[in-house]
């Protein structure tokens, strides 16, 4: 995920960059840092990523740790499905959440590997007993048949509770990965990590909005 | 980063531990004059260099998620946890102590989450108040003046409130309160619950050459520009500027060793790196290795002369091991719901909190003791990866568009409170050396025995009460709290790393390992400059008294070997 080619890549060399000025900043003093931490803040206003909606991901250079060419197709598809692009941002494979996902299996390993691999083979079992093809080869309408018996937990049939948990975790993965992508954190929208001068407080819309004035 | 590794200096002191106490001992002897030589089991850590401040989640590695050697996630200036391999303890059937260890320079000061509240006049005697458990052998008077220049040497904002047994210090400005902060404080004024600035070691304007705070919400990631305290930037790199400090790293401390009259003649320890044991020599060891590891170093340095351990013929090594009560409950805001986007970072930590203000009601309560309330939640912070987690039920279900656009409505609408009490030490609750298990080096390892009291049971349930109180006053809703019920979503203990206790002082020493300077009464050369010599942990956070005691124990230290008393 960190090398990944994205039209911010610029940015984030240049962020890095002054990251890594800072790292080698001499000890002698505080006030040297201090005035690169004003270049930091320089260097990353919020405004200057707000004209970019372009990818996040690099879904062609990525080459998948633990998952295989089949379950990697079904988790971009999935990912899209659960988080779709909309006016306000790019969909979960644009925000590099499939890549965020097999790292993270990969990391975590164990149960939770075990869950997701059976998750995704149980979609290919009920769409292929029902329409006779692979879930990602499904229509989206075939496809949200089948999600609609597993993401509604009041909803869904006692015999496939197991596979309702397993969506329940895949869907907190895909927000968790979303929500901490560049173009998640920009839909939220997060609005730290930015040095500040001084600490203003509640800004008086909000204020107003909260009826605290 | 460690200097050389062989020599036979004569130290005139020996530190072992690089934390807040530590690091406070090494500050006033070095500055004192004395030449010491400063032992900690982890590596090197230096923030300006080291720390992860200003990284994005999505350029960390793993998105900076937690795993079980990174029990709070890749930023956080943490270099050990609970478990650590190789290191291994043990609890007594029934027990569930959780024990956190720090492996670098510093110890928790570079991640702790900066709370620095003194302890009252009644924290000092709480027996005489109301007959249980113990009081201290000195006075809220006896640690004022060493409160008073621990805070101005590290920095503390907050406000002066002239609330009862909360003194107040000497305080920076404390920051403007965030949006989600003055909506709860206006659910706590209808509640008659005091909702103050909080008090925390973070610059909000420059001190002693270190600029104030940039509020990007990040303290637990140690600060690059020392804009707060950590043991590192604040205490042990402006010691080493006087000459007289000498700091190895990756020196894990086996035992004390004692000469034939009993008197400490320095310790032994293993260099991780070269698995080699090391023996170093001072007039005076100063143990401040966190208050288990001091118990267990004191346990482990066995002699004829200290046949059940060091500074241990009261066999009290070890016992009244406590921890904060803590209890949990989140809460979801519909007003909070649709706000206009704004940065709610701030410093690393709370701008507001609830002291006990149930003083003048603590007889008809089913606990004698109190607990403050620490919260946090809106936009503050980097979200990570649990930003939206356990919001299912009001995300509500499925998947898709609908999804998508509750998310963006429902983020920062979420409010956890979390309470720190007071536990009333017990005999049920210490740590002992385990039969013959020990750790990758040889040396033996604890077991732990604890148990909570009913007091603290009922505790953990008011502060679910209260907190439901407070969520429906702000017009929020429960969404979790931790596991109710019969034991009041009490956490485990060890699991708040507030422990103390193990090395208590007293003015019997019948009953106390340490004199009211922290001396031990069996070994005058010894001293303990951690949280073990707490009598009692009051529910205010335990690191501003390690700082300012271990401050008085260090004068007392140099005035005793300038009287040549030790």
């Amino acid at each position: 995920m960190e090398e990944k080619n994205s039209p911010n890549r610029t940015l984030r060399f240049q962020r890095r960059a002054i990251l890594k000025m800072m790292m080698a900043a001499p000890l002698a003093g505080w006030m040297p840092l201090a005035s690169l931490a004003a270049e930091v803040a320089k260097a990353m206003p919020g405004s200057s990523v707000a004209g970019e909606h372009a990818s996040d991901g690099a879904a062609d250079t990525y080459q998948p740790k633990v998952l295989n060419p089949h379950e990697w197709r079904t988790i971009q598809v999935l990912s899209d499905c659960i988080l779709p692009a909309d006016e306000n941002s790019g969909s979960a494979t644009e925000a590099g959440v499939p890549e965020f996902l097999d790292d993270w299996l990969d990391y975590q390993r164990g149960e939770l590997l075990t869950e997701i691999q059976y998750g995704l083979t149980w979609l290919d079992v009920e769409c292929r007993r029902a329409f006779h093809r692979d879930f990602v080869d499904c229509t989206s309408g075939q496809q949200e048949q089948i999600l609609d018996r597993i993401a509604y937990p009041h909803k869904a049939a006692p015999e496939d509770v197991r596979v309702v948990v397993f969506f329940g975790h895949l869907r907190d993965l895909v927000l968790g990965g979303y929500y901490t992508s560049e173009m998640g954190i920009r839909d939220l929208p997060y609005l730290g990590n930015e040095p500040q001068a001084s600490w203003q407080g509640c800004p008086a819309p909000v204020l107003a909005k909260l009826g605290l004035i | 980063m460690t200097e050389a590794m062989l020599n036979s200096n004569l130290y005139d002191a020996i530190i072992v531990g690089s934390g807040a106490g530590g690091g406070m001992a090494a500050y006033n002897l070095t500055k004192a004059g004395a030449k010491c030589l400063m032992l900690e089991a982890g590596g090197w850590y230096d923030a300006a260099r080291d720390s992860k401040w200003l990284e994005w989640v999505y350029d960390a590695p793993h998105r900076a998620g937690a795993s079980a050697t990174q029990p709070f996630g890749g930023f956080e200036a943490v270099v050990g946890g609970w478990e650590i391999a190789g290191e291994p303890y043990s609890n007594a059937p029934g027990s569930d102590w959780m024990w956190f260890r720090s492996r670098m320079l510093g110890g928790r000061t570079n991640a702790w989450g900066r709370i620095s509240l003194r302890n009252g006049p009644y924290d000092f005697k709480p027996y005489s108040r109301d007959g249980k458990g113990f009081d201290w052998p000195i006075s809220y008077e006896d640690l004022a003046p060493y409160y008073d220049k621990t805070e101005e040497l590290i920095g503390v904002f907050g406000s002066a409130e002239g609330m009862e047994n909360l003194p107040d210090g000497k305080f920076l400005p404390p920051p403007a309160p965030r949006c989600y902060e003055l909506v709860v404080q206006r659910a706590c004024k209808s509640l008659h619950i005091p909702c103050i600035p909080s008090r925390l070691a973070v610059l909000t304007r420059p001190l002693n050459g270190r600029p104030a705070c940039h509020y990007v919400a990040q303290c637990e990631r140690s600060c690059r520009l020392g804009s707060n305290f950590s043991s590192p930037a604040t205490l042990l790199f402006p010691a080493r500027e006087t000459g007289n400090l000498e700091i190895r790293s990756h020196a894990m401390v086996r035992e004390v060793l004692t000469g034939p009259d009993g008197r400490a003649t320095g310790v032994s320890y293993i260099d991780k790196k070269s698995g080699q044991e090391v023996q170093a020599r001072a007039k005076v060891v100063v143990l401040a290795a966190s208050a288990c590891e001091t118990a267990r170093l004191l346990l482990n340095s066995r002699s004829p002369h200290h046949p059940n351990g060091l500074a241990n013929s009261s066999g009290m090594v070890g016992k009244y091991l406590m921890d904060s009560v803590m209890s949990d409950v989140n809460g979801f805001f519909p007003s909070l719901m649709d706000l206009p986007p704004h940065n709610e970072d701030g410093v690393g930590g709370m701008h507001l909190y609830m002291p006990w203000w149930n003083y003048r009601r603590q007889r008809e309560l089913p606990f004698s003791r109190g607990y403050h309330i620490e919260f946090d939640g809106g936009r503050r912070g980097m979200p990570g990866l649990g930003v939206l987690n356990g919001s299912e039920r009001f995300l509500g279900e499925g998947y898709g568009l609908a999804l998508k656009q509750k998310s963006r409505r429902l983020y920062g609408s979420f409010i956890n409170f979390h309470g720190r009490g007071e536990m009333i030490p017990n005999r049920e609750s210490y740590c002992e050396i385990d039969g013959n298990a020990v750790d990758q080096w040889g040396i033996p390892t604890l077991k732990f025995h604890f148990q909570w009291g009913e007091e603290e049971i009922q505790m953990a349930r008011h502060m679910q009460e209260t907190f439901l109180e407070i969520i429906q006053a702000a017009g929020g809703q429960v969404i979790a709290s931790s596991e109710p019920a019969k034991t009041g979503g009490i956490s485990r203990g060890g699991q708040a790393i507030h422990e103390v206790g193990g090395a208590r002082m007293g003015s019997d020493p019948e009953t106390s390992v340490l004199n009211p300077h922290c001396q031990a009464w069996d070994c005058k050369n010894l001293f303990v400059a951690d949280g073990a010599p707490f009598v009692s942990l009051a529910d205010k956070n335990p690191t501003l008294t390690i700082l300012a005691l271990a401050w008085r124990t260090s004068e007392y230290i140099t005035a005793q070997v300038r009287a040549q008393n030790v």
